[in-house]
């Protein structure tokens, strides 16, 4: 009689026939594993029944480390040592935390390369610290799995650049895990609801976190995810609700708003009230003000919803840009799918519903749809079941090229899908410019001081020519990894020089929210500057044009002549040193017009000349 | 002329990209127009729904994300395959610059900076159609700015049909009236751009 086979607990049915595969959300705030049981996506639970892990590991003397919930618990009393949020600062370099670093408690260790925190146990990376997470994840997944996972897929957002993806992979390698592939967390949560299993369609992903907003428009098509717009606010979530609940109490408590022990509590009271308001109508905050009495405070819902309104609004506007972005309208949406924990909020849900028009998708837990996405793609990948889907990125910035006057032309627009190759021409500036800058750069703003360096390099032996003769043709190339190859040439004489650069090696997800953000609200006081930086290139053109002028023809002009240009050009000079864009403008033309009479004659001399040689050369024959 | 197989030798299909038989990546050819790159016979009249459909399918097997293990060769040929593919389906999807480039093809350049636009029956329509923006952004009357895209939607759906017509036999035989047509749509365009620009910041204020 053969011996019936049971199962053990948490394992698949057939153990030897499936291969054993893993999703990871590496979140900012917290951490999830998920694995596809029996058929059905699963998150994994601690000891404790834990489904979530705080981002937070604490380094402590004698080579012990805590990570999760008792790290978290030590942030307020050993700040150094304790890292949490350490996803902002993977593949940054020291300058570009800087911004961050008064923000954040952590000693942060000058050099070259990526940032380094200085902790008790020594010098440690981001990715270092990002792996004592996924150590734990991995652990948690083999004792429920019973062995070990063959591979992993890890989300990562949407904007990722190939920095901030390559440290996210160093951090598994690290941690011993295979990564079979990084996915981008919309797309994780579109999986996750089945989106790629049923009709085609566009769908926009709502991330409301604890302190960051994403929102994603995917389309859906022939078994292809394609991101076609992400946009979002690296400074609003649900925190932000929880403050302007806490500063309404403090206002109504009195008490000494400086006291930070008064201001945890009435914090954390709001917390714990706005996740009770989701369930319920009305809740009561206990507060306990320093010297008094503790007392109930009865907060409504709608209190609640009037009080986080403002809050929520703020996601709007990234809402429409990536709608624009995406070329699309508010109807041709087919699915709005909500992730994060602050989207259990029901005034979030009512405004998604009438922002978008239709019920969004909230079956599945907001906070582990992202993990529940990536087990399934992880158990595709292994080949336990179904095709592989297709992701096609786009570029998170614009890519572009500095010209005259400080100004950026934009040679790849942000949301174009990579792999992409553009070029443009530009000329020379200057008669018998022999070699060009180009300057490399990243960023929505018109201006080179507010956007990103990438890359500078230097094409040299153009052919001596008349200024604007020159064809310098500049050829952008990213590749479906992000990186970006830059190639410069002149077209008449094949002379050429390129350049392999990173875009957006170094910026954080702060400063790509905020590049985004400066470009909505500069955008007037943009269009002025570029005028006035267009005038004064056009202006400089003009003062070289008369320098080079005179300097070879001086003596086509009478005494008055002379005068009259030495007089329009000292005042064009002039006019360059200030920042009036007419009276540069102005004093241009003004050039341009005492000039003629000189440009006239050298123009007849020049041909003069000409037909002089031929003479000579007739005389020869 | 049937293109075969690099490798092994078998007839290729349009695209000629990947080899039904051996599974190679084939050189790229960058002679190739964006039409027969994404295997589809070259016309104005085109059905975006299966260009997208056609382009999609054929970057799944020519994505780089498919050839990560690949030789080098392989890989530079998939890069520029899946890059050829994106920059179709973004030329061609959009009735101004799928214009655009069939003109080009037949060396127009109509929206060249040397053209003149010279029609003052469009240019007194581009004034009044700015004026009535302006208008209606000082106003922050959205429901206007609505009414004014959706007169502006139309215009350009007139346009695209005139086109068709003009491109319906290509090389085009009228290729001034295209280019006149072509300028009319980019203005068109433009202004809807900034409709839209001008009613997201009439809503965030």
């Amino acid at each position: 009689m053969a011996l019936m086979q049971i199962a053990e607990p948490g394992m698949a049915a057939e153990p030897h026939q499936r291969r054993l595969a893993i999703g990871i959300d590496l979140g900012t705030t917290h951490s999830l594993v998920a694995s596809v049981l029996s058929a059905v996506p699963t998150v994994m639970r601690d000891h404790e029944g834990k489904y979530l892990l705080p981002s937070v590991v604490r380094y402590l003397g004698g080579g012990d480390i805590h990570v999760g919930y008792p790290a978290a618990a030590a942030a307020g009393q050993d700040p150094h040592n304790t890292i949490a949020s350490v996803k902002r600062l993977m593949g940054r370099g020291h300058g570009d935390v800087q911004t961050l670093a008064g923000h954040l408690p952590y000693d942060l260790v000058p050099g070259e390369g990526m940032v380094r925190l200085r902790t008790v146990a020594g010098e440690k990376s981001p990715v270092e610290v990002s792996a004592e997470i996924l150590r734990v994840l991995k652990e948690r997944a083999v004792e429920t799995l019973g062995g070990e996972p063959e591979g992993v897929v890890i989300t990562v957002p949407a904007y990722f650049d190939e920095a901030q993806r390559q440290a996210t992979k160093d951090a598994a390698r690290l941690a011993g895990l295979n990564v079979l592939r990084l996915l981008a967390e919309p797309t994780a949560a579109a999986v996750a609801y089945g989106l790629d299993k049923g009709s085609e369609g566009i769908f926009a992903i709502y991330d409301l976190g604890g302190g960051t907003f994403d929102i994603s428009i995917l389309r859906l098509q022939a078994g292809v995810f394609e991101v076609l717009a992400t946009a979002g606010d690296s400074a609003l979530g649900g925190d932000d609700m929880d403050h302007a609940l806490a500063e309404w109490l403090m206002q109504g408590e009195g008490g000494d708003a400086s006291d930070p022990f008064w201001r945890r509590q009435v914090l954390q009271q709001a917390r714990t009230a706005k996740e009770a308001l989701s369930a319920v109508d009305e809740t009561m905050i206990m507060l306990t003000p320093s010297g008094r009495a503790p007392h109930a405070v009865k907060l409504s819902r709608g209190r609640l919803e009037s009080l986080i309104q403002p809050v929520i609004q703020r996601s709007l506007p990234a809402c429409r840009r990536a709608l624009r972005d995406a070329g699309l309208k508010l109807t041709d949406i087919d699915g709005v799918v909500l992730v994060g924990g602050a989207t259990r909020v029901p005034a979030v849900r009512a405004m998604v519903e009438a922002f978008f028009q239709r019920v969004p998708l909230t079956d599945i837990d907001p906070d582990q749809v992202v993990a529940m996405g990536a087990a399934i793609q992880a158990d595709a990948l292994v080949g336990n079941q179904r095709e592989d889907l297709l992701l096609m990125d786009v570029l998170p910035l614009s890519l572009g090229l500095e010209t005259m006057g400080g100004l950026v032309e934009k040679i790849i627009p942000r949301n174009t899908p990579i792999p992409v190759a553009r070029a443009q021409e530009f000329t020379t500036f200057k008669d018998g410019q022999t070699a060009m800058s180009i300057h490399v750069l990243q960023g929505e703003r018109d201006l080179v001081q507010d956007c990103r360096s990438l890359a500078r390099f230097s094409l040299r032996g153009i052919p001596p020519m008349v200024a604007g003769a020159a064809r310098i043709r500049v050829t952008f190339q990213v590749d479906a990894d992000g990186l970006l190859a830059v190639r410069a040439e002149e077209t008449g004489t094949g002379v050429r020089s390129e350049v392999v650069v990173k875009p957006s090696y170094g910026l954080n997800d702060e400063e790509i929210a905020r590049m985004l953000q400066d470009s909505f609200t500069h955008g007037a006081e943009d269009v002025a500057r570029r005028r006035l930086s267009e005038a004064r290139v056009e202006g400089e053109r003009v003062r070289e044009a008369l320098r080079t002028a005179l300097a070879a023809d001086a003596d086509l002009l009478d005494t008055a002549e002379r005068e009259t240009l030495d007089k329009v050009g000292a005042a064009l000079i002039n006019a360059l040193s200030g920042d009036d864009t007419d009276v540069i403008t102005a004093a241009a033309e003004a050039v341009e017009t005492a000039a003629e009479p000189l440009v006239q004659r050298r123009m007849d001399s020049a041909l003069r000349r000409a037909i002089a040689g031929r003479s000579i050369d007739d005389l020869g024959d | 002329m049937v293109d075969s197989c690099f490798r092994c030798g078998a007839e290729l299909g349009t695209p000629p990209a990947l080899c039904a038989s051996c599974g190679a990546v084939q050189p790229f050819r960058a002679d190739l127009s964006l039409f027969a790159v994404a295997g589809l016979p070259e016309t104005y009249d085109l059905d975006v729904q299966a260009l997208r459909t056609q382009v999609l399918a054929l970057q799944k097997g020519l994505h780089p994300d498919r050839f990560a293990n690949a030789a080098p060769a392989a890989r530079r040929y998939s890069l520029e395959w899946s890059t050829r593919l994106n920059e179709a389906l973004a030329i061609l999807r959009d009735p101004l610059r799928r214009a655009d480039y069939l003109l080009q093809r037949q060396g127009v350049d109509a929206l060249g900076e040397q053209v003149k636009v010279a029609d003052p029956e469009l240019l007194m329509t581009q004034m009044m159609y700015r004026e009535r923006l302006e208008d209606l952004v000082a106003a922050r009357n959205l429901s206007g700015m609505e009414v004014l895209r959706q007169e502006v939607d139309t215009a350009m759906t007139g346009v695209v049909q005139r086109l068709k017509g003009l491109l319906g036999g290509l090389p085009c035989v009228e290729p001034e009236a295209a280019g006149a047509a072509l300028r009319e749509l980019q203005f068109l365009d433009k202004l809807l751009g900034e409709i839209g620009r001008s009613e997201e910041s009439s809503q965030n204020v």
